[in-house]
């Protein structure tokens, strides 16, 4: 059973630090204003509120004393292009990922995460650096950007200036809900490198409804194509296991190895890639089942196209 | 859709497309629901809910709580000592004394002056539990030696101040029983040449009005009772909140705000009401308690589940020739509606289709789970879902075609069933054939199955389900009645005043309709009052989809009483006899040749300002021509039966499960259709909220405990969702009905279940007996990982 | 006790002030202190759209909106809109079409529907239903909602 639920129905009770313990508020206007206050400490960071207002109502959130507003940080917004990286500031939302037409062709499957996330009113709130710290097992951008190779930028304050490192993607989940984000660095961006010409990609999020579900699976998948094979394949699974992930037995199976003959074994070793659970949502053996199924599609949608 | 069809100025609106009354009001954001009415000094409330399965209470410290700045009172089963017990069997109060029965148990409640404050002494009331055995299947709770859930008598304080047994210990678990039969089932079986039997589960949904359940309560400087409350049945509940207070009745008013929301969620007294009564009382201040979402989905009653075992049988030459029924009820906690839905199941069982010999039984057996409701359709959904999967199953036993056995055992007008119903105007024949042909049913039908093997992952399929309801009320209490009062002004505005509630469903404009169609007034003439319990007539409720046709012949009575007086005054005036005069147009006119003779409002002036001065006020209380059921529950229990007849085309991906819902055909048998848009609204919402139960919604209860209380779990369909709808209405004229009008409320959420389950099965060669059809219940089903339901072996 | 935050910001036109605690989402600000009740709550956590306000133009859940986070933005509410062409010719179409039963979800519907339009003037109805996917309306099944909404489209300025 899902470990995240009461054993009994205990209506939801309000975690110890709830948001009462918060005794500041602050929104700052520059990214050096920000990390100075997340050196100093304590700090529970607001970006679009999407997750954060949630759990706080249900009090699965635990607030520090300083609740920092990050929305009016001008260097965290905008999408841009550095020497051969798209650049996605950490406030960038799911709307504008939308309305970006170099993302609809270059970046598909992140297009069509965004276009597959909550509704309307969450996609013109919710930013990729909020999905990307929430970190959740089924956080929608998070396959699309783990087949994209994608980066994270974290900033924090280093001798009185703003220092910056980066950590490629799969590294930064730890587990449901945790990153390797410090608590004094901010997420600023997610760098993602301009996939080669021709490079093709899809996304799956299985649910009965175009979006507003919560995905009880998620597959991501590049690639290249060379004639009927398939190479720098990449593929990416959500709900299955306890972060996003990639899937290298997966991708062994495809790479450089012709369609539609690998695809058994590529299903095979998707089979040994995942270890999903069972939960609310569903069972573990339906999800093996469609991981296999929907990824069985895909790749015979690839091989015929 | 598309072009509004114009009424000509003074023409009839019977059959039009006539806008809601308050929709403008309600498009701007300007409508005040119970949420958004706040009184002068008001307290705010909050419930401490036990979040036990199932406890002896052991003690309640309410001390820190009390202290808490801002908080007004905190009251314990202890603190009101004379409360009487709730709800449909008595078997409950509404702060528990000794022992919580599920986790949404009310154990204590706090008045403050805010929500915020409220919320925090709730969490400073120390509860100690002594946690007992849980029986969480009526399968555990049936079996010997099972823990007992009201092992002991519910003993109160009688108003002699002396203990009083209000609800008898139950011994066996089971709360409630029901027993039918008409003609001779071994009979019946020995005729048959074809026998199928299945066992069904039809599992929880719940409401999920929009506007989450709330009610302010207030007692005056003389200890009068106000209560604004979202009650469907307002005069019913005055009378049962005055014997709950000791209260004489005539001091209780009940204001029904706009609601948002009720499909019957509204019909019990359940424990938050009579509690806010409670510390309005002891504050002495008006108390305000409303729920949140997740209180919504715990609190608030369940549709009844039922897990139901049938044999039916028909002979070679297609025609029914028994149903054998037995159903479980999990009766939850506590006894509500839930455990009357055989009221209505039994007539689906009995009725649907003719059929002569049939038993029915229930039992309602009590569990540690959620308590069930009346939803609409009130068990009907679960009856029919039944029924239809063995109409498709003797049909294909027989090698008959699904459509042709239906149309030999479907009853025609005139008919009366075993069971006393009168089927004065019936258009059931016309439904199953218009629905059909619309949708291309008989050929879709064999398509689908010569594809069974075809080795496609997509599968489409046709469903088809009918079904009946009660269509002219429902004769459940001593009076099925309605009263109206209409007053006309010296403007000609006439002020319809009547018992009917109004939730959502459109009532208030129908009502009009039918005063105007009478009075020859345009529908801007008229106002509809209908909120308020010291000003309206007594009406039973808003239930039974009866108020059109209730209503609606009330309204209908004193509108054609003034019409006399009117009339009358002309004829004096103008010296013409009264059958010669009619009014159109807001005149009163010759009837041969509509010449005018007076404006209304002048005539009604002249009858005021005259030496025999008089106004135009009427009542008239309407009571229709049914029977309350005897003990064996025959009797014509409506004034008419209404029967809807659905198609639904259906697809299912095998890969993952998922049914889509592509298209719904429906031909409804309405009598006659008053408000074309508004009769087109409960349809299509009526079939969407069909498709929930069928496809997407699913309250998750495991050990007693509700898994998905909210909307992120529990999957409400939504836009993107919707089938094609194309709606047929099938007039019939009912010769009581106004204008001859039928129910229609509750009709369109009955057979989609049902007409799914048999698509998916005309698709795929699967039958499945089990709701809901998620893609992963689907997924297993079709895959051979998956048992069907089973009958219990202790029943 | 927890923080106290002010904040100024732009309400329906007007230049308001107001102080907010951090736990306050923009929903209960607006109802509970401010006493705008036609933005409605129907669950509190982003999933009904009963409580869609527009927010710099853009249409949100104000329910998941942290109060404090108003300072210095420009609030649009339904009752801000009594004027607004758009809105008058949909609540005109809701009104015609039939769209309005009980009309809890309705001024939340409305909201979202005038930001679909300004986004795309004649939507499809498809556009139209995955526009209004964030709304949950438990009694017109939806379908007028989307007649309502195409006609208000095609009658619009």
């Amino acid at each position: 059973m899902d470990a995240q639920l009461a054993a009994t129905g205990r209506p939801s009770a309000l975690a110890e630090e709830d948001i009462t313990a918060v005794t500041t508020y602050a929104a700052p206007h520059s990214l050096a204003e920000a990390v100075a206050l997340l050196q100093a400490g304590d700090v529970t960071v607001l970006a679009g509120g999407t997750d954060l207002m949630p759990q706080s109502k249900t009090g699965r959130a635990r607030f520090q004393p300083l609740l920092m507003n990050i929305r009016r940080i001008p260097e965290l917004r905008g999408i841009g292009e550095v020497e051969g990286y798209v650049r996605f500031g950490a406030l960038t939302t799911m709307t504008e990922l939308l309305d970006s037409a170099m993302v609809k062709t270059r970046f598909n499957a992140l297009w069509q995460a965004a276009d597959h996330f909550a509704s309307d009113q969450l996609r013109n709130v919710a930013t990729i650096g909020g999905n990307i710290c929430n970190a959740s097992p089924a956080g929608d951008t998070l396959v699309p950007l783990l087949v994209f190779n994608a980066r994270v930028v974290l900033a924090s304050e280093t001798n009185g200036a703003v220092t910056a490192r980066a950590l490629p993607l799969v590294e930064f989940f730890v587990g449901p809900g945790r990153t390797q984000r410090r608590p004094n660095e901010l997420l600023t961006a997610v760098e993602v490198p301009l996939p080669p010409g021709g490079f093709v990609s899809e996304f799956y999020k299985f649910g009965t409804r175009p979006a507003l579900d919560i995905a009880t699976i998620a597959i991501g998948l590049g690639a290249m194509r060379d004639g009927d094979r398939l190479r720098d394949v990449r593929i990416a699974f959500g709900a299955v296991a306890p972060t996003p992930i990639r899937a290298p037995k997966t991708e062994a199976a495809l790479e450089g190895k012709s369609l539609p003959a690998s695809i058994e074994a590529a299903l095979a070793a998707a089979a040994a890639d995942i270890q999903p659970i069972s939960d609310l949502r569903a069972s573990a053996w339906y999800r093996h089942e469609l991981v296999h199924n929907v990824l069985r599609r895909m790749l015979e949608h690839v091989s015929k196209h | 859709m598309g072009t509004m069809d114009k009424t000509a100025s003074g023409g009839s609106l019977i059959g039009k497309r006539v806008p809601k009354m308050d929709a403008p009001e309600k498009a701007g954001g300007k409508t005040r629901y119970i949420h958004d009415i706040d009184l002068p000094g008001q307290l705010h409330a909050k419930i401490l809910r036990s979040g036990e399965v199932h406890a002896k209470i052991v003690s309640i410290d309410p001390g820190a709580a009390r202290a808490l700045p801002g908080v007004h009172a905190v009251i314990t089963a202890a603190d009101v000592s004379w409360q009487r017990p709730i709800g449909v069997a008595k078997d409950h109060l509404p702060l528990k004394a000794d022992r919580v029965r599920s986790p949404r148990d009310e154990i204590a409640a706090v008045a403050a002056e805010s929500e915020e404050i409220a919320n925090a002494a709730l969490k400073l009331i120390k509860v100690v539990y002594e946690p007992l055995p849980v029986v969480v299947t009526a399968e555990e709770s049936l079996k010997p030696g099972a823990t007992l859930v009201h092992g002991e008598d519910l003993t109160v304080l009688g108003p002699d101040g002396k203990p009083q047994v209000v609800h008898k210990a139950s011994r066996d678990n089971v709360a409630m029983t029901f027993n039918y039969g008409q003609g001779d089932i071994a009979e019946g079986e020995a005729k048959s040449d074809v026998v199928v039997e299945d066992v069904f589960w039809l599992h929880y949904v719940t409401h999920c009005c929009m506007g989450v359940s709330g009610v302010i309560a207030e007692f005056d400087a003389s200890e009068n009772l106000l209560l604004y409350s979202n009650t469907q049945v307002p005069f019913l509940h005055k009378r049962e909140f005055a014997e709950l207070l000791g209260m004489d009745p005539g001091r209780i008013r009940i204001i029904q705000p706009p609601i948002g929301g009720g499909f019957g969620s509204k019909l019990d007294i359940y424990p938050f009401e009579p509690i806010a009564i409670y510390l309005a009382k002891i504050t002495r201040r008006p108390v305000k308690l409303i729920f949140t979402r997740e209180e919504e989905f715990m609190a608030s009653p369940t549709r009844q589940p039922v897990l139901l075992k049938m044999r039916s049988g028909c002979s070679k030459d297609g025609k029914l020739t028994f149903r054998d029924v037995e159903t479980v009820h999990d009766n939850g906690a506590y006894t509500s509606w839930g455990a009357t839905t055989p009221f209505v199941m039994m007539q689906t069982i009995s009725s649907l289709y003719r059929v002569p010999n049939c038993n029915y039984r229930t039992r309602a057996i009590y569990t540690n789970n959620p308590y069930a409701g009346s939803f609409r359709g009130y068990g009907n959904l679960q009856a029919t879902f039944a029924v239809e999967a063995h109409m498709d199953k003797l049909a294909e036993a027989i090698g008959m075609d699904p459509l042709e056995f239906r149309l030999i055992n479907a009853q025609i007008p005139g008919e009366i069933t075993p069971q006393g119903m009168h089927f004065k105007s019936c258009g059931f024949k016309d439904c199953l054939l218009t629905a059909a042909s619309r949708s291309d049913y008989q050929a879709k039908f064999r398509a689908a199955r010569a594809k069974w093997k075809d080795g496609n992952q997509i599968k489409r399929g046709v469903g088809m389900a009918s079904m009946l309801h009660v269509g002219g009320g429902a004769k459940i209490y001593p009076s099925d009645g309605c009263g109206t009062i209409i007053k006309i002004d010296d403007f000609a505005h006439v002020t319809l005043i009547t018992g009917a509630s109004e939730i959502g469903q459109g009532s208030e404009t129908v009502l009009a309709q039918l005063a105007c169609e009478e009075l020859g007034l345009p529908l801007s003439a008229v106002s509809v009052v209908n909120s308020d319990t010291d000003i309206k007539p007594w009406d039973v409720g808003v239930h039974a989809s009866r108020t059109t046709f209730i209503a609606g012949n009330s309204a209908v009575g004193a509108a054609r009483k003034a019409k006399s007086k009117i009339l009358g005054a002309a004829a004096a005036k103008f010296a013409k006899p009264i059958e010669t005069l009619d009014l159109r147009e807001s005149c009163v006119v010759d009837k041969a040749g509509g010449k005018k003779l007076i404006e209304i409002d002048k005539l009604i002036r002249s009858l005021h300002f005259s030496d025999k001065a008089d106004l135009v006020m009427t009542t008239f209380y309407y009571e229709p021509p049914s029977e309350k059921q005897d003990k064996e529950f025959r009797g014509d229990v409506s004034a008419a039966y209404a029967w809807a007849t659905q198609v639904v085309e259906v697809e299912v991906d095998t890969d993952t499960g998922i049914v889509k819902l592509l298209k719904v055909t429906g031909a409804h048998d309405v009598g006659r259709v008053i408000n074309r848009l508004g009769i087109e609204g409960q349809v299509e919402g009526g079939v969407v909220m069909g498709q929930g139960y069928a496809l997407t919604e699913n309250l998750i209860v495991e050990n007693g405990v509700i898994r998905n209380p909210n909307f992120r779990d529990y999957k409400l369909v939504t836009a993107p969702e919707i089938p094609d709808i194309d709606v047929s209405f099938i007039e019939t004229m009912d010769g009581e009905g106004p204008q001859g009008a039928k129910g229609v409320g509750e009709a369109p959420a009955i057979c989609i279940a049902a007409a799914v389950a048999n698509g998916i099965y005309n698709a795929t060669g699967v039958r499945i007996t089990a709701l809901p059809f998620t893609p992963e219940n689907v997924y297993r089903a079709l895959h051979s990982n998956s048992q069907p339901p089973t009958w219990i072996a202790a029943a | 006790m927890s923080a106290s935050i002010d904040i100024a910001f732009k309400l329906n036109g007007i230049h308001v002030r107001a102080k907010v605690s951090p736990a306050m989402s923009v929903l209960e600000m607006l109802r509970d202190e401010l006493h705008l009740t036609g933005s409605k709550y129907g669950c509190g956590e982003g999933e009904c759209g009963a409580c869609t306000i527009n927010v710099d133009g853009l249409s949100v859940n104000s329910c998941l909106m942290f109060a404090a986070d108003c300072d210095g933005r420009e609030i649009v509410t339904i009752e801000g809109l009594v004027s607004d062409p758009r809105t008058e010719s949909l609540k005109k179409s809701f009104v015609a079409y039939g769209a309005v039963q009980c009309g809890f979800c309705t001024p939340g519907i409305i909201m979202q529907a005038r930001h679909l339009l300004e986004k795309t003037q004649h939507p499809t109805p498809e556009q139209i239903r995955r526009g209004i996917e964030g709304n949950l309306c438990r009694c017109t099944g939806y379908k007028k909602i989307i007649e309502a909404i195409t006609e208000a489209s095609a009658a619009s300025p």
